[in-house]
């Protein structure tokens, strides 16, 4: 219920009632503790999703800005272009530069900050958001990535969200170690992956005094999406990508099975092995013992399945059930709202 | 040979068109029969050639062609030639161990050295060649380098002598024949031409006329004078002076034996050439005939007044077949010289045994006409292979007496001996089967829709009349192996037919109230309308009406024939493919006519689908063809599911086109070789009994609509759905990528149209969809009974829609009348009664009927969209939980056996499957 009201303030009170959301995590020993975004950013990337993206296509773009003690100020941003299969020679990095340099002339923040991306049903926890977005970090600490799921702000409140790898992450993405041991040194799970920033929408007062002019003239049925009370689709749909990544996940279970299966077997034929040896020692005492670390060299041991993916996975998942749950919980309320109405009515 | 032959013939009949403008009988060509007469009689006295006389014309013949390439600096054609001189020469091995290297060919060996150095050292020359010419330039000169290290001393001993060859040079370029003309003299050269001449007389001459422009008329006339006095046998002679006069003999001898007919002959012939040879001066160089001469010029002819007895004719019979399958021996010419041979057998009455035994070899001739398999009769050809046949019949007819096998000896034979039986060697039945073969490649090598394909496919009638007329003799003759044959034949030229008359007659008895199509006129003859329609089966109602008619004679129409006759297969076949291709070929013609259970019932005895994949592609095509037949006669019949499964096997591949015979996949055009290809091509079905493959792919999806769209409604939520058709879940995937939705254009479009209106239960839509005019244009009255198959369909849609409905909207109604569905669909009472007691009993439907008011009250048990995917994913969270408690598993089980010894891991593995177990059950209660 809490994060409604928060989403609802967010959206219904304007872009002016600047107000955090989310919890800030893990946001202590990082080097951001806040995103401070303008009004004219959001409204970009709204715009950008809703000219050029579609079904479950995503749309990107790049966040411009400056960091003023531990908050990050994204004060403009311009999108990517959307790819296709011929112009494969499209040079990204290019088009950056002289993107940023062309805007420097106008006067505009030039400082790289991050990168933007919109999400289909909240299914963003991907490895390339991953690879890209640690790139990004590691070229500038500062930066973040910020998601914009526009499906849910059709359904009424918006919902944009920034996030940061953890600095434990950051290490294992540099060692590009994904065995099942770095991870777990590392002591890393699904939910110390990402860190979520705050974030602040911030409108210069001229614009919050228009905006409160004109909600005082909307009326209410303007915005009556918030109370739709029609949710199996939405439901349906999350339900279904949440039955997908399950089934992935599950695969990945199997793979690391087999893997551990593989190793035991291993291991007991080693141990089979040295016992062997043993005995031969100890039926022909006074030799010297056969050097072990043969077998190991004969048996390679099997590849260790990369982990990093069930990782992705869970992160998923958890994303899709907060997502589900925050649905569910709004819905709800919905209907005890509609409920009570009726029942006045009645 | 083939290529020496065209040109050949050519100009043949160029120079009798020639010839005959001055005077009738100078017409040269090898079929005007009067002139050969004369000429021949002449050239039979000379069959005698030596050996050494055929091998060095042969050597010649190549000699000059490679001249003429190299004039026109055709270095692969160069190449190609010596490569064939090369061979000739080893051929004419004996004859030179003999008589030593002529002189003629060391002089081509070195020319063609020197020809080829001056191309080699022609660096500009060589760029501008093609790739063919230098990549033949290069490998020639290998060749020839090789070659010409056998023959160095005497190559070098040649060139020391140039005058001399400079002399031959010319003299063999005159030399139209390239005779052996290595002579050291002048008057040698005229000599040898001379003889040429003579030598060939008739079919020969042309060639001079591809002499180069430098020869003149002149010189043709000198030396047509002189020749008289020379002889032909001389050709080598000119090697050495010594053995030119040794030879001397044997001139005089042959100048003697020929003068006779020399004067008037020469006479004759010396105009005319010099007349051709202005017309055709600068012509083609290349109408060499190798060898050729030997039939041409010692053809059967008698000489006049000798008495022509059976002895005689068969003696000359023999002579021509012995030419037979020899290369270079002209084909055309041996049937022309065959068929006069008849005429004369005629003629003097030599009794029909003989007759017979030439027509024979006429019809195997013209079999034999095209030496490539691939290639397919000549019109022409192939109608006077007909008649022949057809009179061939006629004559068996009229002498049932003579014994005609093919396991007569040939010492055997009596043909002329009227106090035994005759006996004559040779076998209709092949013949025949041969010729239904060439029947089956021409058209498949015509154009089916061109005019020409309609006047070949008029012959199928006479075909059938041979075949039916074979079939009555070996009735009354033949053994029971023959007539299974014979009924095979019979039989593949009845089933893909559809019986009209008998349609009609059955249409006319019982039912008299159904509409009649357009084939149902009641007159004797068909209207010609339908003849034009596309469906191949209408395409032969021309042939039909014939065969009909002589049906008709037989008083039975097809289905009994083709019981009468596979029956007999059946039990007298002793060849299982036969009798295999008799049960395939019976029940297309039940499915044809629509006798599905007679169908179904013979192809599952006959147990054909167990090993057909064993059988020959023909059989496997052949397969095909039923089995397709049998899926469209269940779908006449409204046996939807029976027409699916039928057609699944031919439409899932994709390859219909491919399976049924009719047509190559451009897809695989590369993989496959161009002798596979031919292959393949050989196997093809003429385009007249091709399965209308639009037809049959729209009876298909139809089919698999039907089937698939009330599956989809009932098993929406089904995560182990399957699907019943790929090809039509295919179909309805490309309709949804589509960007834009027009109106359905093609058939797939209206079928994929309709699917969509069946599943929201629209089955008006559906109807609209599957049933109009363009779909009636396309397919469906290509059926013979189209409208009881509109009918049906109707009928179908109904139904299916209405359990589509009931599916997708049964969560909707607390409780429907059953008046109402059956308004809505059209049905009537029962039968919407039946449908949803049907679909309650298979509990597909959670309802119960309330009989008073005719009701169904749905039973509020299926979960909602939501509730489904909710209980997918619980499933799926099983399945994940368990799979995670299987590595946990794995950790103990490994830990254990690293720890402890082997017993107690294994203990701890059971304790964790027992856990597993109890995780289990909990699942099931919850």
């Amino acid at each position: 219920m809490a994060s409604r009201k928060e989403g609802s303030g967010a959206a219904g009170g304007g872009f002016g009632s600047a107000k955090g959301k989310g919890k800030a995590a893990a946001a202590g020993d990082s080097a951001v503790k806040q995103v401070q975004i303008d009004g004219l950013v959001v409204l970009k990337i709204i715009k950008h999703y809703q000219e050029e993206g579609q079904g479950n296509e995503v749309v990107q773009g790049v966040l411009l800005g400056l960091v003023v003690d531990d908050r990050l100020e994204i004060t403009n941003c311009f999108p990517f272009p959307q790819h296709t299969e011929d112009d494969a020679d499209f040079d990204e990095v290019q088009y950056q530069m002289e993107m940023m340099r062309s805007l420097r002339h106008v006067n505009i923040d030039h400082l790289h900050v991050g990168w933007y991306q919109s999400t289909y049903y909240g299914s963003f926890v991907t490895r390339a958001l991953l690879d890209s977005q640690f790139s990004y970090q590691h070229a500038i600490e500062e930066s973040v990535v910020l998601i914009y799921d526009p499906i849910k702000t059709a359904q009424g409140s918006l919902s944009l969200k920034a996030y940061r790898l953890t600095p434990k992450l950051m290490e294992v993405c540099k060692e590009k170690d994904f065995s099942p041991e770095a991870l777990k040194k590392a002591n890393i799970a699904y939910e110390n992956m990402f860190e979520e920033v705050p974030i602040v929408i911030k409108n210069s007062y001229l614009i919050n005094v228009m905006l409160w002019e004109l909600e005082k003239k909307s009326a209410v049925a303007d915005r009556h999406e918030l109370l739709s009370l029609a949710s199996s689709n939405h439901l349906g749909k999350s339900l279904q990508l949440l039955m997908d990544r399950v089934d992935e996940m599950s695969q990945d279970i199997v793979k690391y099975n087999t893997y551990l299966r593989n190793v035991s077997k291993q291991q007991q034929q080693k141990h089979q092995q040295r016992r062997q040896q043993e005995n031969i020692q100890r039926q022909s005492r006074g030799e010297p013992p056969l050097p072990e670390e043969d077998i190991n060299k004969l048996f390679k041991p099997p590849q260790p399945p990369p982990r990093m993916e069930s990782l992705l996975i869970a992160g998923q998942i958890n994303t899709y059930c907060q997502n589900i749950k925050e649905f569910n919980a709004q819905n709800l309320g919905k209907l005890f709202m509609a409920q009570a109405l009726q029942d006045y009515n009645n | 040979m083939s290529r020496f032959f065209t040109t050949g013939s050519d100009s043949e009949s160029e120079s009798s068109a020639s010839g005959d403008e001055t005077a009738p009988k100078a017409a040269g060509g090898p079929y005007s029969k009067p002139l050969l007469l004369s000429e021949d009689e002449e050239d039979t006295k000379r069959v005698v050639r030596s050996a050494r006389d055929k091998r060095y014309e042969e050597l010649t013949n190549l000699i000059r062609s490679i001249r003429n390439a190299m004039k026109i600096r055709d270095v692969s054609r160069c190449l190609e030639e010596f490569e064939l001189l090369g061979r000739a020469w080893a051929k004419a091995k004996g004859v030179v161990d003999r008589e030593g290297v002529p002189r003629f060919y060391l002089r081509i060996l070195a020319d063609l050295e020197d020809y080829l150095n001056e191309l080699w050292e022609d660096k500009e020359g060589k760029k501008k060649m093609n790739k063919n010419n230098a990549k033949a330039l290069s490998s020639l000169r290998q060749k020839l380098r090789k070659y010409n290290r056998d023959y160095e001393g005497q190559i070098a001993a040649y060139r020391q002598n140039p005058e001399q060859s400079d002399e031959d040079e010319e003299k063999s370029r005159r030399d139209s024949e390239g005779s052996g003309s290595s002579s050291g003299a002048e008057d040698d050269a005229g000599n040898f031409l001379k003889r040429r001449e003579r030598d060939e007389p008739r079919s020969r001459y042309k060639e001079s006329e591809s002499e180069p422009e430098s020869e003149s008329d002149e010189d043709w006339g000198d030396s047509a004078s002189e020749s008289d006095s020379e002889s032909d046998e001389d050709d080598g002679k000119f090697t050495s002076l010594a053995s030119k006069f040794l030879k001397k003999d044997e001139e005089r001898r042959g100048a003697e034996r020929r003068r006779e007919e020399k004067a008037k002959k020469k006479l004759e012939r010396k105009s005319r050439r010099e007349e051709e040879e202005e017309e055709e001066e600068g012509g083609e160089w290349e109408k060499v005939k190798g060898g050729v001469p030997l039939i041409k010029e010692k053809p059967k002819m008698f000489a006049k007044g000798t008495e022509i007895t059976v002895g005689l004719v068969m003696k000359k019979l023999n002579e021509i077949l012995q030419a037979r399958g020899k290369k270079g021996t002209d084909r055309a010419a041996q049937i022309e010289l065959l068929q006069h041979l008849v005429a004369v057998a005629h003629e003097h009455q030599l009794g029909v045994p003989l007759e017979l035994k030439i027509k024979f070899n006429i019809v195997a001739s013209l079999y034999d006409y095209n030496p490539n398999l691939a290639a397919y009769m000549k019109a022409e050809l192939w109608q006077r292979c007909l008649g022949c046949i057809e009179e061939l019949l006629e004559l068996l007819f009229a002498h049932p007496e003579i014994f005609v096998g093919e396991n007569v000896l040939e010492e055997s034979e009596n043909l002329s001996n009227p106090e035994q039986p005759f006996r004559v060697r040779g076998c209709v039945l092949t013949l025949v089967e041969r010729m239904d073969e060439e029947f089956t490649k021409i058209m498949q090598n015509t154009d089916p829709h061109s005019q020409e394909y309609v006047e070949h496919l008029k012959d199928e009638a006479r075909v059938c009349g041979i075949i039916g007329r074979l079939q009555r003799y070996l009735q009354a003759k033949g053994s029971p192996e023959e007539l299974c044959r014979v009924y095979l034949l019979r039989v593949l030229h009845t089933y893909y037919k559809f019986d009209y008359a008998a349609a009609r007659r059955r249409q006319v008895r019982p039912r008299p109230q159904v509409s009649p199509g357009p084939q149902v006129s009641p007159g004797p003859q068909v209207s010609p309308g339908p003849q034009v329609s596309p469906d191949p089966q209408e395409k032969e109602k021309e042939d039909e009406e014939k065969e009909k008619q002589e049906e008709e004679e037989e008083e039975e129409d097809s289905e009994a024939l083709m019981e009468r006759l596979c029956r007999f297969v059946y039990a007298k076949d002793r060849t299982d493919r036969i009798r295999t291709c008799a049960i395939l070929c019976h029940i297309y013609h039940h499915a044809l006519h629509s006798r599905w259970y007679r169908a179904r019932d013979l192809m599952l005895m006959s147990h054909l689908q167990d090993n057909i994949q064993h059988a020959d592609p023909p059989v496997q095509i052949l397969y095909n063809r039923t089995m397709v037949q049998l899926g469209i006669c269940a779908f006449r019949q409204g046996l939807i599911k029976d027409a699916h499964n039928a057609l699944l096997d031919i439409q899932s591949s994709g390859r219909a086109k491919e399976l049924l015979g009719q047509g190559l996949l451009l897809r695989s055009l590369q993989e496959r070789n161009a002798e596979q290809e031919k292959v393949e091509k050989r196997r093809q079905v003429p385009f007249h009994m091709h399965v209308n493959l639009e037809l049959l792919e729209c009876v298909y999806l139809v089919a698999a609509m039907l089937l698939e769209i009330p599956y989809m409604a009932a098993h929406e939520f089904d995560a182990r759905r399957r699907m019943i058709s790929k090809q039509f879940h295919h179909q309805l995937r490309v309709g949804e990528r589509q960007p834009l939705l027009g109106p359905p254009e093609s058939m797939r479009e209206h079928v994929v149209a309709a699917s969509k209106a069946m599943k929201t239960g629209d089955w008006r839509r559906c109807h609209r969809f599957v049933v109009n005019e363009k779909m009636n244009g396309k397919v469906w009255d290509l059926f013979p009974e189209a409208d009881q198959v509109r009918a049906m369909l109707v009928r179908k849609i109904q139904e299916e829609s209405l359990r589509t409905y009931l599916f997708t909207y049964s969560s909707v109604y607390d409780s429907i009348s059953m008046e109402t569905l059956a308004a809505m669909f059209e049905l009537d009472l029962p039968t919407v009664h039946g449908i949803i007691s049907k679909m309650i009993i298979n509990e597909e439907l959670m309802a119960s009927l309330d009989q008073p008011t005719a009701t169904v009250m749905m039973h509020r048990t299926e979960p909602t969209a939501t509730q489904n995917l909710a209980l997918q994913l619980a499933e799926k969270l099983g399945n994940l939980v368990e799979n995670n408690e299987r590595v946990l598993d794995q950790r103990q089980g490994a830990y254990g056996g690293y720890f402890r010894d082997q017993k107690d891991g294994g203990y701890r593995k059971g304790d964790g499957y027992l856990r597993r177990g109890g995780f289990r059950q909990e699942r099931g209660n919850y």
